[in-house]
């Protein structure tokens, strides 16, 4: 930490900050300047900068090491991998998550899950218990729902996401998922992260719709803390001034995460626009970015969706979606979805 | 050339005294350190950090001008306050 004080401090208030920061265990390097004297604290002090910030004669606190801890690069300076089966998040291979916003029936299910598996998706989403912004929305099928995505998962040899909202249905969704989705609207829910933080599988930790970075890295925090290592970012856009789309992805948001942490940044451009038109341009964005996989809704009949209708792609449109991805990976180093498939059936 | 080098080595003598100078410092730094433990007196005791800036002002004649004595010494004071606190505390570790 970096105490600058102001100007005109007196000698009395850089004596009384010296005190404090020795009281509080740091070591002390004073340097006094033509005009400031400059107050570098090092060690193993614990203190409140906006606490010092308040004193007589302080200009201003400067943090140097990240609130965070196990989140850091700092802590870990190479990349996390989370592997899931033969699925590895966070290495070379870009990974696509992709499904129905919502299981609804046993056939909108085999049918959206046939068809994101023909595209090159590797990982199946769908949720059974739904956060709406309304009570009387669809909330979700609830178990029934996780065990049609299961099992339409594992016909078409597919791992599974899907939302956990509360702790009391930690047990039941590790039974049927392999990765744990933690909503946005969960995000500072720090019970829920912390029990999870116990939990025996990853953790995908969607970005709340208006938390910061830093904060977004300490709510990671919260579950890496409680021994679970294997979490994994998702930027699904923010809440910004901008309404004509549902959310701002903040892209930029990679490169930052991938310099401050060692955590896979997953990349949601369902949510970050809310419209289906929209949501190729930014998953194409994204993957140049970095981002270290997708998660995508799909629907094998959108019009009809119960939730999310408007944001979900058409399996051909996702299809060509992947087509494209495909050819940009490569041009930073990245693959996605080496195996061949099926039909491309797509025209520029 | 050969002129860079003689100074060089004048240099490297010179630093061998300042460093057993600093350490035969530090070594009553750390006693001081002791005694202000069992007085339980403060490790910062800004007056006597002020004092020693004065003396060493004092006693400059250049080419250094106060200032840089003052920066130089201040570093030589932020370390024995740490030595200070480590012969006060020993559990509470080091760094380097």
């Amino acid at each position: 930490m970096v105490v600058v004080m102001q100007e005109r401090a007196s000698e009395a208030q850089i004596q009384a900050i010296i005190a404090q920061l020795v009281e509080m265990g740091f070591d002390v390097h004073r340097s006094s300047g033509a005009s400031r004297t400059v107050l570098g604290a090092v060690g193993n002090g614990n203190a409140d900068p906006q606490l010092l910030e308040v004193q007589d004669g302080v200009q201003e606190v400067l943090r140097i090491s990240e609130p965070y801890k196990l989140a850091s690069r700092t802590f870990k300076p190479e990349n996390t991998v989370i592997t899931i089966g033969d699925v590895r998040i966070g290495g070379d291979e870009v990974i696509v998550m992709a499904g129905p916003c919502s299981a609804e029936s046993e056939e909108q299910v085999e049918a959206t899950t046939a068809a994101v598996k023909r595209a090159g998706a590797k990982i199946l989403r769908g949720g059974a218990f739904k956060p709406r912004s309304s009570p009387y929305s669809f909330q979700g099928l609830g178990e029934p729902g996780l065990k049609m995505l299961r099992a339409a998962a594992d016909r078409h040899d597919l791992y599974l996401v899907t939302e956990v909202m509360e702790i009391k249905h930690i047990p039941l969704i590790e039974q049927y998922a392999d990765i744990f989705q933690v909503g946005a609207r969960n995000m500072q829910n720090y019970s829920l992260l912390r029990e999870l933080g116990h939990a025996r599988k990853p953790v995908l930790l969607k970005r709340g719709i208006s938390a910061t970075i830093e904060e977004w890295l300490l709510s990671a925090e919260y579950v890496l803390a409680g021994g679970n290592m294997e979490v994994m970012l998702c930027e699904r856009g923010i809440r910004t001034f901008e309404s004509y789309t549902r959310n701002t992805l903040d892209i930029s948001a990679i490169p930052v995460v991938q310099k401050l942490s060692h955590l896979p940044v997953v990349v949601d451009p369902s949510h970050g626009t809310g419209r289906r038109d929209k949501v190729a341009a930014m998953a194409r964005a994204a993957v140049a970015a970095g981002a270290d996989a997708l998660i995508i809704e799909v629907h094998c009949d959108p019009d009809h969706a119960k939730s999310d209708g408007a944001q979900s792609m058409f399996p051909a449109q996702f299809e060509r979606l992947m087509a494209e991805l495909r050819i940009i990976a490569p041009a930073i180093g990245r693959s996605i979805c080496v195996e061949p498939v099926a039909r491309l059936g797509w025209s520029r | 050339m050969s002129d860079i080098t003689a100074l060089r080595t004048q240099i490297d003598a010179i630093d061998a005294q300042i460093v057993a100078l600093l350490n035969a410092r530090a070594v009553h730094a750390l006693a001081i350190g002791r005694l202000k433990e069992q007085a339980h007196e403060p490790v910062y005791q800004p007056a006597r950090e002020a004092d020693v800036l004065a003396h060493v002002r004092s006693l400059n004649q250049g080419p250094l001008d106060d200032g840089a004595v003052t920066r130089l010494f201040e570093r030589i004071i932020d370390e024995a306050r740490r030595l200070e606190r480590l012969a006060a505390h020993p559990e509470s570790g080091g760094g380097r």
